[in-house]
């Protein structure tokens, strides 16, 4: 239960920021395209993922199931590993081809928000196809 | 590593939602179980060995090591 309140903190808060951003970015009017068309989009995707899982713990604690177990942390787990690894390869790319990018902050967002997907992905994978034999 | 969840679960006319709320895990747990996907840990091999009235060996058959 505490971790479904955790997840309505955090998916209120990245959605809150969100909103405020779009209302920000547009009475500045400032049209985002490109790189800060693909961050918006990356940021969007986090967000919903979050929105998404929060609602499905929620009706899961609900109807009498805990929203974590043994091996949804030990797959969490696992992902964080391999985004981990996965990240500081993209890291290493980004910065090999920083000249593509306009500004360090694009370059910093769309890095850290890459992480962001890289976690979300892997994690989506490894609960529909883990196996404890190919460790 | 094989397990007899499944054919225990039939004896006992057990849903694997009934089994999961029983052992207090989600039911995910249960499904990867029964397709050998996932070794528990051995408080959660006992407590669903000991939900069937069976010794853990009974439930979870480890083919090689």
């Amino acid at each position: 239960m505490k971790q479904s309140r955790n997840a309505l903190i955090i998916v209120s808060i990245l959605s809150m920021t969100f909103i405020l951003g779009l209302i920000g970015v547009f009475r500045a009017g400032y049209i985002p395209k490109g790189l800060d068309i693909f961050i918006i989009a990356l940021t969007v995707i986090a967000a919903v993922y979050a929105l998404v899982v929060y609602l499905k713990q929620h009706k899961d604690v609900k109807s009498g199931f805990p929203a974590e177990d043994e091996m949804t942390a030990l797959i969490k787990y696992k992902a964080g590993h391999y985004a981990f690894i996965a990240s500081m390869y993209m890291w290493l790319l980004i910065f090999l081809f920083k000249r593509l990018f306009p500004d360090v902050e694009t370059m910093l967002g769309s890095g850290i928000l890459m992480s962001a997907v890289f976690a979300i992905v892997i994690k989506s994978y490894l609960t529909r196809n883990y196996h404890a034999d190919q460790d | 590593m094989r397990t007899r969840i499944k054919e225990l679960r039939a004896v006992q006319g057990m849903t694997q939602v009934e089994l999961a709320k029983r052992v207090g895990v989600r039911r995910e747990t249960i499904v990867f179980l029964e397709k050998g996907k996932y070794n528990p840990s051995l408080q959660l091999a006992h407590a669903i060995a000991k939900t069937f009235n069976q010794t853990i060996e009974k439930v979870f058959i480890f083919d090689a090591m």
